[in-house]
C-alpha cells in the first residue's frame, strides 16, 4: 500500500520533532492509523493528566480533516462519551493547509478552553455553564481517575 | 485504499444506525452509551410480510470482536425464533450456517447482517417453518 508523500513527511516530523506534550506514532500495520497521547494543559482541570485518542487519515487526507477520538474517559462539554470530539476544524473548518500537528494543538488547546456553547456533551455544557467551579472539580476527578498516566 | 480501522468503522455504523436505514425493518444501536470500544451492540428485525414471522419484533444481540470488521460478528438471537441457522438452546447464529458470516467480507457491516438474515427469513425453505410463540425469548 502506497502512502502519500505528504503523509510520510508530517509522520516523521511528528516523531522527530514532536510537538510538546504531545505523541503520535503510526500502527505498524496502517500507517494511517495513529496511538496518540496528549498531556492535560497546565492550569486546566485536566493538568497532570495524559489522554488517549487515536487518529486516522482517511483516504481523501488532505482534501478531508483526519478523524480523532479519545480513548480516555474525559468530562469535559465538548467531547462527548464515546471521545468524539467538536471542534469547528475537524469539521465545516478543516483546510488542507492544516496538519495532524496543528490539529493535535488544537484538541490540547480545546483542554483548556472549553466551550459550553457549542456543545457535544449536553450535560456536561449544562453543567459547566450553571456551576463552573462545580463541574470542573469533576473534570479533575475524572483526570485523576482515567487519566492517571 | 485505505484500511479504516475498527473503531473508526463502528463508529460509522453507529452514526448510520441513529439515522435509521433503509425502510426501518432492521435496526441497530450500541447496547450501552458509555461502550467506547463499541463492542455490544443491539439489533432488531421486523418479520418480513407474507412469511410466518410478518409484524414479529425480533431482538438480537450482536457483538464484534476486537478484529472486526477482519472478522465477522457474533450474533445471538433474543427473541426466540425456528430456523435453521439459530441454535434452538441458546439463540446462537451458527456463522457456518449463515453464508453472511461464513464467507465474511470486510466491506460488511452490522447492517448486513440483519438484512441478510431477515431475507433468509423470507427464503422459500425458512418462511414457513412453524415458529415459537410470539414475545418468547431464549
Amino acid at each position: 500500500m502506497s502512502l502519500p508523500k505528504r503523509i510520510i513527511k508530517e509522520t516523521e516530523r511528528l516523531v522527530a520533532d514532536p510537538a510538546p506534550g504531545i505523541t503520535a506514532a503510526p500502527h505498524d500495520d496502517n500507517l494511517r492509523y495513529f496511538d496518540v497521547t496528549i498531556q492535560g494543559p497546565d492550569g486546566s482541570p485536566f493538568q497532570n493528566g495524559v489522554f488517549r485518542l487515536e487518529l486516522f487519515l482517511p483516504e481523501e487526507y488532505p482534501m478531508s480533516p483526519p478523524k480523532v477520538r479519545f480513548l480516555t474517559k474525559i468530562y469535559h462539554p465538548n467531547i462527548d462519551k464515546l471521545g468524539r470530539i467538536c471542534l469547528d476544524i475537524l469539521k465545516d473548518k478543516w483546510s488542507p493547509a492544516l496538519q495532524i500537528r496543528t490539529v493535535l494543538l488544537s484538541i490540547q488547546a480545546l483542554l483548556s478552553a472549553p466551550n459550553p456553547d457549542d456543545p457535544l456533551a449536553t450535560d456536561v455544557a449544562k453543567h459547566y455553564k450553571e456551576n463552573e467551579k462545580d463541574a470542573q472539580r469533576v473534570s479533575r476527578e475524572w483526570t485523576e481517575k482515567y487519566a492517571n498516566a | 485504499m485505505a484500511k479504516v480501522p475498527r473503531n473508526f468503522r463502528l463508529l460509522e455504523e453507529l452514526e448510520k444506525g441513529e439515522k435509521g436505514i433503509g425502510d426501518g425493518s432492521c435496526s441497530y444501536g450500541l447496547e450501552d452509551g458509555d461502550d467506547i470500544m463499541m463492542s455490544h451492540w443491539n439489533g432488531t428485525i421486523i418479520g418480513p410480510g407474507h412469511t410466518v414471522h410478518e409484524n414479529r419484533i425480533y431482538s438480537l444481540k450482536i457483538t464484534c470482536g476486537e478484529d472486526y470488521p477482519d472478522r465477522p460478528p457474533s450474533v445471538q438471537f433474543v427473541s426466540r425464533v425456528n430456523l435453521p441457522f439459530v441454535n434452538p438452546v441458546d439463540g446462537k447464529v451458527d456463522p457456518s450456517k449463515l453464508p453472511v458470516l461464513a464467507h465474511w467480507n470486510r466491506n460488511y457491516s452490522i447492517e448486513t447482517v440483519l438484512v441478510e438474515i431477515r431475507r433468509e427469513m423470507g427464503s422459500a425453505s425458512n418462511r414457513k417453518l412453524p415458529q415459537p410463540p410470539e414475545g418468547s425469548t431464549f
